[in-house]
C-alpha cells in the first residue's frame, strides 16, 4: 500500500487537559527558583488550627457523626433540581456514598479548628449534573466561606462560561477554590481556571508533603495514594486526586485562618512558597526545607 | 461527470456508508466486542482478578453493566446501579476516577454485594468513560491479583482503556448518526433544488441503497484515513479470540501505537494496491 504523508491537520487547541501524577523522578521536573526565598511554614500557618474558618465540601455529603469530623459538621445542605431550576434545601447530615465524609475528614485532620458545611450534589436525585455543581458553588461564594474543596468536576463544555464566571466570582469575593485535577484526558471545569488552585496526587505518605507546579494548570501535588480515609459506616485506603486536593484545602484553611483576609491569590502564592522541595522522598519529612 | 450532483451525492454517501458499515460490523453480533476487547485488555495489562464496563442508560436512568471479564467478574453483567451509588455511582457522577481498598463498612452492604455478583472484591478502581461532550459510563477494575493495592499507574491504564472506549463507543454511535444525517441533507438538498437536481425521493433511496449493496465488501477493505478505524478493525478481528489472549492485547496497542504517531496529521491511501 502506498502511503504518502500530508499536510497536518491545523492542531486542536493546546488543552490544558489533565496532569501526571507527581511521582517518582516526575518530581525532577518541578525544580525552579523561588521568587520568595525560602518562606517558613511557620510563619505561613504555625499556631493555628483554622478556628474561625469554615471549608465547604460540595460532594457526596458528609456523615455528622463520624469520629474523623469532630463534631466540626455546622451544617448539612444539598441541591434539588426541578428541571433548570436549582434550590439548596437542608440535608440530614449523611453521605450517600463515603466520598464527601473522606474529603471532610482530611480537611478535619489538618485544620482540626475549622468549621465545615457539606453541600450534597451527588446522589440518585440529581446525579452531580454541572448545574447542581453551580448551584451549590454559587451558595457557598454567598455563605461567606473561606475555602471550598471542590472534589469533582464537570466536563461539559456548554458549561465552561458559566463555571469560569463562578470561578471568578469566587476569587473576587475572597471565596478560595480548590479543585482536584481531573486526570482524564480533556477539559475540565473549574480545575483548569486560573482563578482555582488545583490539585493532583503525589504518593509519599505524608498529610504535609505538597509540590508547587511551575507548569501549570494543575499547580500542586498533594498526598493522594492508598490514603487512609473516614468513609461511610467506617475507613477505607483509597487512590485518586480527589482525596489530595484536601490536603491542600486544609492547608489554605490554615493560611487564611493565620492571615485573616488574605486574598486567595496570596493564599496560593503562600502554598508555593511554603511547597516542598522537588527531591523530598522520605515519609514523615513534614518540614520543607 | 464532474458537476453532476448525483454522482457527487454517490460519492458522498459511499464514503460515508463505508464508515457506516464498519461502525455496524463493530456492533454486531453481540454488539459489545469493542467493550468486550477493552475490559478484556484492561484486565490482562492491569493483572487484575476482574475487570468491567457499566454504560448509562437514559432510558433506565440507571449505569448497566455491560460486559466483564475475568471468571470472577461475570457475575456483574446485567446488573444495575443508580448513577449515584456506590463507588461506580460516583466515579461516573463525578467524573473523577479513584481506587479505594478494603471497607471497613456495614456488613451488610458486602453481603448485599456478594448476593448480587458472587464475588466480593478486596479493592476496586473506576475510571469515567468519559470525553467532551460528558461521561457515558465507567470501567471498573477489581482487585490485583498480586494482592497489592492499586496504583496510580494502575489509575493511569485504565484511564488509557476508558479513552479507548469511550472513542470507540462515540465513533460507533455517530457513524450510525451520521448515515442518517446524510439521507436527511440530501432530501432537503433534492428539495431546496426543486425541479434542477432532478433528485426525487425515489433516487435518495436508490442512491443510499447502491451504495449500501457495494459496503460489505468495501468496508472489509483497509482504509485507514483515521487511525481510530485501524484500532476498531484490530478489535474485530480479535473478537473471535480467548478473552485473556496476548495477541489481543498486542493487536490493540500496536494500532494505538500507529494512531499516536498519525495523530497529528493524517495518512492517505495514494493507490488501490
Amino acid at each position: 500500500m502506498n502511503v504518502e504523508r500530508v499536510e497536518p491537520a491545523p492542531a486542536p487547541p493546546m488543552l490544558p487537559a489533565w496532569s501526571d501524577a507527581f511521582t517518582g523522578d516526575r518530581r525532577g521536573r518541578l525544580n525552579r527558583v523561588r521568587p520568595f526565598g525560602h518562606l517558613d511554614r511557620g510563619a505561613a500557618f504555625g499556631g493555628v488550627d483554622g478556628s474561625g474558618m469554615t471549608v465547604a465540601v460540595i460532594d457526596s455529603g458528609v456523615e455528622r457523626d463520624h469520629p474523623a469530623i469532630g463534631r466540626r459538621l455546622v451544617r448539612s445542605v444539598r441541591v434539588e433540581l426541578t428541571g433548570e431550576e436549582a434550590d439548596i434545601v437542608e440535608d440530614d447530615g449523611t453521605d450517600v456514598v463515603g466520598h464527601g465524609t473522606a474529603a471532610a475528614g482530611i480537611v478535619h485532620g489538618i485544620a482540626p479548628g475549622a468549621d465545615l458545611v457539606s453541600i450534597r450534589v451527588l446522589g440518585p436525585d440529581n446525579r452531580g449534573k454541572g448545574l447542581a455543581f453551580l448551584a451549590a458553588l454559587d451558595w457557598a461564594i454567598d455563605e461567606g466561606v473561606s475555602v471550598v474543596n471542590l472534589s469533582l468536576s464537570s466536563k461539559s463544555e456548554a458549561l465552561f462560561a458559566d463555571f469560569h464566571a463562578m470561578a471568578d466570582r469566587a476569587y473576587f469575593a475572597n471565596v478560595l477554590l480548590v479543585s482536584a485535577a481531573n486526570n482524564v484526558p480533556g477539559p475540565s471545569y473549574p480545575s483548569l481556571f486560573a482563578a482555582v488552585v488545583s490539585v493532583a496526587a503525589h504518593d509519599i505518605s505524608d498529610p504535609l508533603v505538597w509540590f508547587y507546579n511551575p507548569a501549570p494548570p494543575v499547580e500542586f501535588g498533594a498526598y493522594g495514594v492508598n490514603v487512609d480515609v473516614a468513609w461511610r459506616g467506617g475507613r477505607t485506603t483509597v487512590t485518586g486526586n480527589s482525596f489530595a486536593a484536601p490536603h491542600i484545602a486544609g492547608v489554605a484553611t490554615l493560611i487564611r485562618a493565620r492571615h485573616p483576609g488574605i486574598s486567595p491569590f496570596e493564599t496560593k502564592a503562600i502554598l508555593a512558597a511554603t511547597a516542598n522541595e522537588s527531591d523530598v522522598a522520605q515519609p514523615g519529612n513534614a518540614g520543607n526545607r | 461527470m464532474s458537476g453532476d450532483p448525483a454522482a457527487a451525492a454517490l460519492a458522498a454517501v459511499r464514503a460515508v456508508a463505508i464508515r457506516a458499515a464498519v461502525a455496524e460490523r463493530l456492533e454486531s453480533p453481540s454488539g459489545e466486542a469493542i467493550l468486550r476487547s477493552v475490559v478484556d485488555a484492561a484486565a490482562v495489562l492491569i493483572r487484575a482478578e476482574a475487570a468491567s464496563i457499566a454504560l448509562f442508560d437514559p432510558q433506565a436512568g440507571k449505569l448497566v453493566f455491560r460486559v466483564a471479564a475475568g471468571e470472577h467478574g461475570q457475575g456483574v453483567i446485567g446488573l444495575s446501579v443508580e448513577p449515584g451509588e456506590g463507588v461506580v455511582g460516583y466515579v461516573y457522577s463525578s467524573g473523577q476516577p479513584l481506587a479505594i481498598g478494603e471497607t471497613t463498612v456495614d456488613p451488610r452492604f458486602r453481603r448485599d454485594a456478594a448476593e448480587r455478583t458472587g464475588y466480593v472484591p478486596r479493592s476496586l478502581l473506576a475510571v469515567p468513560l468519559a470525553d467532551e461532550a460528558g461521561t457515558i459510563g465507567v470501567l471498573e477494575v477489581l482487585d490485583r491479583r498480586d494482592g497489592a493495592p492499586f496504583d496510580l499507574g494502575d489509575l493511569e491504564a485504565a484511564a488509557v482503556f476508558a479513552r479507548q472506549a469511550t472513542v470507540a463507543l462515540r465513533a460507533t454511535r455517530l457513524e450510525r448518526d451520521t448515515a442518517g444525517l446524510l439521507r436527511s441533507a440530501l432530501t432537503i438538498v433534492a428539495g431546496a433544488d426543486g425541479a434542477g437536481s432532478g433528485l426525487t425521493d425515489d433516487d435518495i433511496d436508490t442512491l443510499v441503497s447502491a451504495a449500501s449493496a457495494e459496503l460489505h465488501d468495501a468496508s472489509h477493505e483497509a482504509s485507514p484515513d483515521v487511525g481510530i478505524w485501524m484500532l476498531a478493525d484490530a478489535i474485530a478481528r480479535a473478537r473471535a479470540a480467548a478473552p485473556e489472549q496476548l495477541g489481543l492485547v498486542s493487536d490493540i496497542l500496536e494500532a494505538l501505537a500507529r494512531r499516536a504517531e498519525t495523530r497529528p496529521g493524517r495518512y492517505r491511501r495514494t493507490g488501490r494496491q
